[in-house]
């Protein structure tokens, strides 16, 4: 640590003209499963291809927050893999991802949210996943700056408590994964903009980019919020995704003041302290479809409203830096991993809206699996693009969606 | 400390005075101190401890560029000191120390910092693992600035408004004053914003000669300043925003900034959003730090802040000043401080050559030695500056000074936060050192100092000529005013020559190239080392520029010394980031005044005397239930509402439905409109009839059920669920979007208010109120009618049967609704009549196996699904109707989730709770809606599960662990309730009672 630096994804790697496979898209699900294929497949030619620098996307933007309670039974395991991936991986890359495993409190507002929080606590914890429902009293213990009276605009009338979920620095992931990957051979071409996919006789064949033409049986779609474009433009593969901003902000650090993660559905909005001690906060999406990542004014001043209302101590706090994401929606609000349908050799793994950090770790996992084997893992087998063409929503999300017209 | 008296600068007044608390003492200052200047004034010198090394750390700026002078204010955390105005009274903290300021016991960690190089915590702490929950307690409690007590209750008023503008001007000096008055003069409507509390920017504390192009105007440039100011407040176009801070620029050319309040002022600070037309940044530069050995210790300061501090404030910095600088102003705050009373031992300038010949002779006048191509490389002392070492830029010759204050900064920087939000690209300029604008956005400009004008009427009329500009974009004519302005500024000198270098031979340990973040040359070096190899990436990595005063310090500098150090020819340096807010503004201030919008119906005070709990629901507020008493201490307060449930099966009960969809729907294609987006055939409801029906998305799940009333020939009225009425409108012309019919659709949903009478006795309740024939016979179920009560009130009413009794809907205009419930309440009285809330109603209606979207349905749910599937006619023609081709898709699907009716196995289970899974040894469902039903005695329920076990008789385990601690649970692993299902509805199957 102290001696001479190395750079900790080596030196920039040569360009070749042949790949075992090619990922686009060097954000955590493109990294994670160029790590995951190389140490758990024994395959060291793959080339990670990034328009930018690893980790300009989503993988740097979202607010780090890790945690297993969603709704499906389907998603549920994933999750809950993906947590316990954490302390797993740090040790394997050796590399702090500074997994701050603080608990997440999710507030209901009325009784009918408590009756909601209720099917995603008892699904989760009948899959062994840490996490029960509190009274507002409870909720006051956890987070001392909570407003538990009746003078907040949305009233406090508990929530469900996970202590197995927290925060992850995400910049770590990022570059943990990208020095373990490059360590097993994997070659991460940055500031590189894929062309166009090729394919024969219904088989991926190479890929072309702005620095040159690559042959490979196996290309994986990771490319976040531009993936439907990709797939769409390259392949003819429509993908039912609407992108949109998300935007987030943190404000001045303070001392300890925040010990969980604490969100609001009704509120829109959550809020945790990072080890730095600024409270990063966050939550709903622009109401339209863009591909910019422009913050708008409205939300700053939404999530002021908010925060201030029930943790008002947080009005004499200062918003220091704002900024804003992509997000690939889909109507389900759950994500498409496919493969091998209807090309072969073709890999999808995206649509990931606003879980994609915290599932990043285990999708490449299995992913690696499906990519190796060509036989997609049992996890993965509900995440089927064809879900939509047969009308079988995920169900992750109870509320219908309504972020763009189409859907 | 003394005070300068006398100048013409000053803003401050010395009759005044004011005091505020620190360190337990009282401190004596003038009416115009910030919290600093008083303090400072006072002799106070370390002001706060730095982040991570806890290095003592002093005034450097005055205008908020790092966190230097961050201090607890009254409770308030990480209040900037240096621009915070000092009121009566304070009660200052120093922050992020263990003792004060002054002596901080945690002032080892400054020796520590060889074992912290940048991102030192990726690498260690995890090893072994069980080292690191310890490691995040010490983490978090050495990191942070200030403490925020959690029951801290902010005071102060908090306003908002949105003004709107023709130009907007950011940046109150010259070159923003002319901009202002350029526009202004054409007749537009200008608002300038000046972050200062007055007007005047760089000519505010300068008393340097002006000379205006003409020659006819000479005064010092402070004068000027007036001179300008004084024209622009009364210009009746322009609206001043003083100690104004803008935070944000964003699409829609909308502005957002926040403003601060004086004594006078309604409001502490207020939000200001404002919409224009064009925007001009003349916000000016400031300076760039120079980078050396110590370059942050408590009396190096920036020569404009040590000026200001004199020019401003009447306070001088020091005793002796050195000054190491790289432009111009630099010179002349030496000269300006050496005439005040400072001792000047020499002025060191980065720069060869370029300096104006007027200045250096003025320094030569006063015998001030300058060392030109000489810059600080060390800084030395305690706490505070004892001396200074200069050196040539290669270090080879060095000499010492000592002093008590270094003036010192590499050059300059300018302030292009606003355009860069506004979406200009920057580039590196050569000439200026400045990253300035490439591509300008349209109606976006830029003037004065930013774009390197340092010659006074230049700044001006670069001013004048972007007022011009934005006068334009406004479509106002200004060829002629632009080209003589052009020429005017084509004799004037243009932008200067800046100075490129950032630092000498120093090694960079002690090298701060970021304050807030304690982040070091030498980190900056490591980060490169280990291949973050652009500017972003080391920002994230070091962390530098991402603490309270963002690129503040950092910004210019980082990219430089990243290109400098790569020394590639590609290297050419890229500026990070800038975000907003610009500007950090506590969130009181963003929140405003906090509107909180939602709805009551016509009748929610009704309600709430009644003692009806009123929630929000979406965003109307409504009654879940009503109870007699609400105390919390009252345990009678019955959840279950078990006594409006029983009042409305046995008497009669009122129920506020107000907040129901309602829509006309009319014009020569309405019904082809209707056809589209509803799975019934609407063409077969004839006039003074209704129909249930719903609307299914492409999917064939079901987004919205209700009434649909043919009122008239091509006239309909048509009710959606609560939640859906603002898309409704919406949707439907979405679906007709590419059809040219000819339809209106009007949103009544406010305008008409609806009381549901529900029970045996409605009937009897509602002969009273009106003259029209209200029999079995005359209106029978299912039928609509349109009739007035007492010869006043217009009544549509639809015989109903949602709870599953006799029942009306009575749709009035809302105006006459609190007359028509005071009118049922005083009718119904003699049958015992009571409002009743959510709850019975989601009770009863469940009992008549009723669906509420969203309750027994989720996102994915089919019509088929909730068993809805007969309102699907499928005579239509698939591709006209919307979800039409799902439902043919999906009708016979496996394994989709389906709606049935369950019976509880033991009652003495209780009531599962709503949401509980259904499950065996996996998940296969859950609980929609479960009570106990007063009316059957039995605890029924709805579910949605998988269609295998929808069969009737199926039994069900419910898994009711929640890990609740307010319920009792048992703890022996009991978990499994049983149920089977029953076919549904309980209540009344044959529908008699709603018949009768």
């Amino acid at each position: 640590m102290f001696g001479r630096k190395k750079r900790l994804w080596g030196e920039k790697p040569p360009f070749r003209s042949d790949y075992d496979a090619v990922i686009i898209g060097g954000g955590l699900h493109g990294l994670a499963t160029a790590y995951f294929l190389a140490t758990r497949h024994g395959m060291n030619s793959i080339a990670v291809i990034e328009k930018r620098y690893i980790g300009y996307g989503g993988a740097g933007r979202n607010t780090a927050i890790v945690r297993a309670n969603q709704r499906t039974q389907e998603n549920l395991p994933l999750y809950k893999e993906a947590l316990e991936l954490w302390p797993v991986l740090t040790k394997e890359l050796d590399f702090n991802l500074m997994f701050y495993n603080c608990g997440n409190l999710n507030l209901a507002h009325s009784e009918a949210a408590m009756k909601a929080m209720r099917l995603q606590v008892s699904s989760a914890r009948f899959q062994g996943i840490d996490i029960r429902l509190v009274d507002r009293k409870e909720c006051k213990e956890l987070i001392p700056a909570l407003d538990i009276s009746d003078r907040p605009r949305y009233p406090v009338y508990g929530g469900m408590f996970h202590p197995a979920g927290g925060i992850v620095r995400h910049d770590a992931v990022v570059w943990g994964l990208a020095k373990g990957a490059a360590k097993h051979g994997v070659h991460i071409h940055q500031g590189t903009e894929v062309r166009a996919i090729c394919t024969e006789k219904g088989k991926i064949v190479s890929v072309d980019t702005d620095k040159g033409k690559i042959n490979t049986p196996r290309v994986l779609n990771a490319a976040g919020a531009y993936s439907a474009a990709i797939s769409g433009h390259m392949l003819g593969i429509k993908l039912p995704i609407s992108v949109l901003t998300i935007q987030a902000m943190v404000t001045q650090p303070l001392k300890p003041l925040l010990d969980h993660v604490v969100s609001s559905g009704m509120y829109h909005c959550y809020a945790n302290q990072t080890l730095k001690g600024e409270i990063a906060t966050g939550a709903h999406m622009d109401p339209w479809p863009n591909y910019t990542n422009q913050n708008s004014a409205y939300y700053i001043k939404h999530q002021a409203e908010a925060l201030g209302d029930f943790l008002p101590c947080l009005r004499g706090v200062k918003f220091m830096r704002c900024w804003a994401g992509l997000a690939d929606m889909t109507p389900d609000m759950a994500p498409i991993m496919d493969g091998n349908d209807p090309v072969e050799g073709y890999y999808t793994d995206c649509g990931w809206g606003y879980f994609g950090f915290k599932s990043s770790t285990v999708t490449g996992k299995y992913m690696a699996e499906f990519m190796a084997k060509g036989e997609c893992p049992e996890i993965l087998k509900p995440f089927t693009l064809r879900r939509f063409e047969n009308h079988r929503l995920m169900g992750e999300t109870a509320a219908l969606v309504n972020y763009s017209p189409d859907n | 400390m003394n005070r300068l008296k006398n100048l013409p600068t000053l803003q401050i007044d010395p009759e005044k005075k004011i005091s505020l608390r620190y360190k337990g003492k009282s401190y004596e200052g003038v009416q115009g101190d910030t919290i600093a200047t008083l303090l400072y004034a006072n002799g106070i010198r370390v002001f706060a401890r730095s982040l991570k090394y806890h290095r003592p750390r002093g005034l450097y700026s005055l205008d908020g560029e790092c966190s230097n002078t961050l201090m607890e204010v009254d409770g308030i955390p990480n209040v900037r000191c240096e621009n915070t105005p000092a009121r009566e009274g304070m009660n200052v903290k120093a922050q992020n120390v263990l003792g004060s300021a002054d002596r901080d016991f945690m002032a080892f960690m400054d020796k520590m910092s060889r074992a912290m190089p940048a991102g030192f915590y990726y690498k260690i702490f995890h090893k072994p693992a069980s080292v690191w929950p310890l490691v995040i307690k010490r983490i978090r409690k050495a990191a942070g600035l200030g403490k925020m007590s959690p029951d801290f209750d902010m005071p102060g008023a908090y306003d908002e408004i949105y003004p709107r503008a023709d130009v907007c001007v950011v940046g109150g000096g010259p070159a923003g004053m002319c901009a202002a008055l350029a526009a202004a003069e054409q007749g537009l409507r200008v608002i300038l914003l000046e972050a200062r509390p007055r007007l005047g920017g760089s000519y505010d504390y300068r008393c340097t000669q002006y000379h205006s192009v003409s020659g006819d105007r000479n005064m010092p440039l402070c004068q000027r300043a007036r001179e300008l100011a004084e024209q622009v407040e009364a210009h009746p176009c322009i609206r001043v925003f003083a100690h104004t801070f803008l935070t944000g620029v964003y699409g829609g050319h909308v502005l957002t900034a926040f403003q601060q309040g004086g004594e006078a002022d309604h409001f502490t600070q207020r939000y200001v959003e404002i919409r224009t037309e064009s925007m001009v940044a003349a916000t000016g530069c400031t300076e760039r730090p120079l980078l050396f050995e110590n370059n942050e210790k408590p009396g190096v300061m920036q020569p404009g802040c040590a000026h200001r501090l004199a020019r401003t404030w009447g306070l001088l910095p020091g005793k002796t000043a050195v000054f190491s600088i790289g432009h111009d102003a630099g010179i002349e705050a030496a000269i300006d401080l050496s005439d005040l009373g400072m001792e000047i031992p020499c002025v060191a300038d980065v720069r060869e050559d370029g300096q104006d010949p007027l200045l250096l002779a003025e320094l030569e006048k006063r015998q001030i030695p300058f060392y030109r191509g000489w810059a600080a490389l060390c800084a030395e002392g305690g706490k505070n500056l004892k001396k200074v070492c200069l050196s040539t830029l290669n270090g080879k010759h060095q000499k010492n000074f000592a002093c008590d204050i270094l003036a010192a900064a590499a050059g300059l920087s300018p302030l292009t936060g606003p355009l860069t939000l506004a979406g200009a690209g920057l580039k590196y300029d050569s000439h200026s050192g400045f990253f300035l604008p490439e591509d300008m956005p349209e109606n976006i400009h830029a003037a004065g100092h930013l774009l390197g004008y340092e010659y006074p009427p230049a700044i001006e009329s670069s001013g004048t000529l972007a007022g011009l500009w934005a006068a334009a974009d406004c479509g106002v004519s200004v060829q002629n005013a632009v080209r003589e302005i052009s020429e005017e500024m084509a004799a004037l000198p243009g932008p200067l020559r800046g100075s490129k270098f950032v630092c000498g031979p120093v090694s960079g340990k002690k090298t701060f190239i970021c304050f807030d973040e304690d982040c070091t040359l030498k980190n900056t070096d490591q980060a490169m080392a280990e291949g973050f190899d652009v500017p972003e990436l080391i920002k994230r990595f070091t962390s530098a520029g991402t603490g309270p005063g963002q690129g503040g310090i950092p910004g210019h500098n980082l990219p430089l010394y990243v290109a400098l150090s790569q020394a590639s020819p590609d290297s050419s340096p890229r500026p990070t980031t800038t975000r907003s807010p610009l500007t950090p503004p506590y969130l009181a201030t963003y929140a405003g005044s906090s509107h909180d919008m939602s709805k009551r119906t016509p009748v929610h005070d009704f309600q709430a005397a009644s003692g009806g709990r009123m929630e929000r629901v979406g965003v109307w507020n409504r009654a879940r239930r009503f109870s007699q008493n609400q105390s919390p201490k009252n345990k009678s307060d019955d959840a279950t509402a078990r006594r409006e449930i029983e009042n409305v099966r046995n008497n009669v009960g009122m129920l506020d439905a107000s907040t129901l969809g309602k829509f006309r729907i009319f014009g020569q294609d309405a019904l082809k409109a209707l056809q589209r987006v509803y799975v019934s055939d609407m063409s077969r409801v004839s006039e003074g009839r209704m129909k249930y029906s719903a609307m299914c998305n492409e999917d064939g799940c079901v987004i919205d059920d209700g009434v649909v009333t043919k009122c008239g020939e091509n006239d309909y009225y048509l009710t959606t669920s609560t939640g859906r009425a603002g898309m409704t409108a919406e949707w439907f012309r979405f679906h007709s979007r590419y059809e040219k019919w000819d339809y209106h659709i009007v949103n009544l949903t406010d305008a008409y208010g609806v009381i549901n009478l529900a029970g045996p006795s409605a009937r009897r309740v509602l002969e009273k109120i009106t003259d029209a024939d209200v029999s079995h016979g005359a209106f029978p179920f299912s039928a609509y009618r349109e009739f007035s009560v007492q010869n006043v009130i217009p009544v549509r009413a639809m015989r109903l049967g949602f709870v599953g009794e006799l029942s009306y809907e009575f749709h009035v205009p809302s105006s006459f609704m609190p007359s028509l419930w005071q009118i049922l309440e005083e009718a119904g009285k003699e049958f015992g009549i009571q409002n009743f809330g959510l709850e019975a109603q989601s009770t009863m209606r469940m009992e008549k196996g009723h669906v509420i979207l969203g309750s027994e349905s989720e996102q994915r749910t089919t019509l088929h699904d909730i068993g809805l599937g007969f309102l699907w006619h499928r005579g239509k023609p698939e591709a006209k109707t919307v979800g039409a081709s799902a439902l043919a898709h999906t009708e016979k699907q496996k394994g989709r989730l389906k709606l049935v009716g369950f019976k509880t196995e033991n009652p003495a289970d209780g009531v599962p709770k709503d949401g509980a899974p259904i499950a065996d040894d996996r998940i296969r469902g859950y609980v929609c809606t479960c009570r106990y039903s007063y009316s059957l005695k039995v605890t029924i329920g709805m579910a949605l599960v998988e269609d295998e076990l929808a069969a009737e008789n199926t039994r069900l385990g419910i898994y009711t662990n929640d890990g609740f601690a307010g319920e009792a649970m048992p703890d022996s692993g009991e978990y499994m309730k049983y149920a089977r299902v029953v076919p549904m509805p309980f209540y009344d199957p044959e529908g008699k009672r709603m018949k009768m």
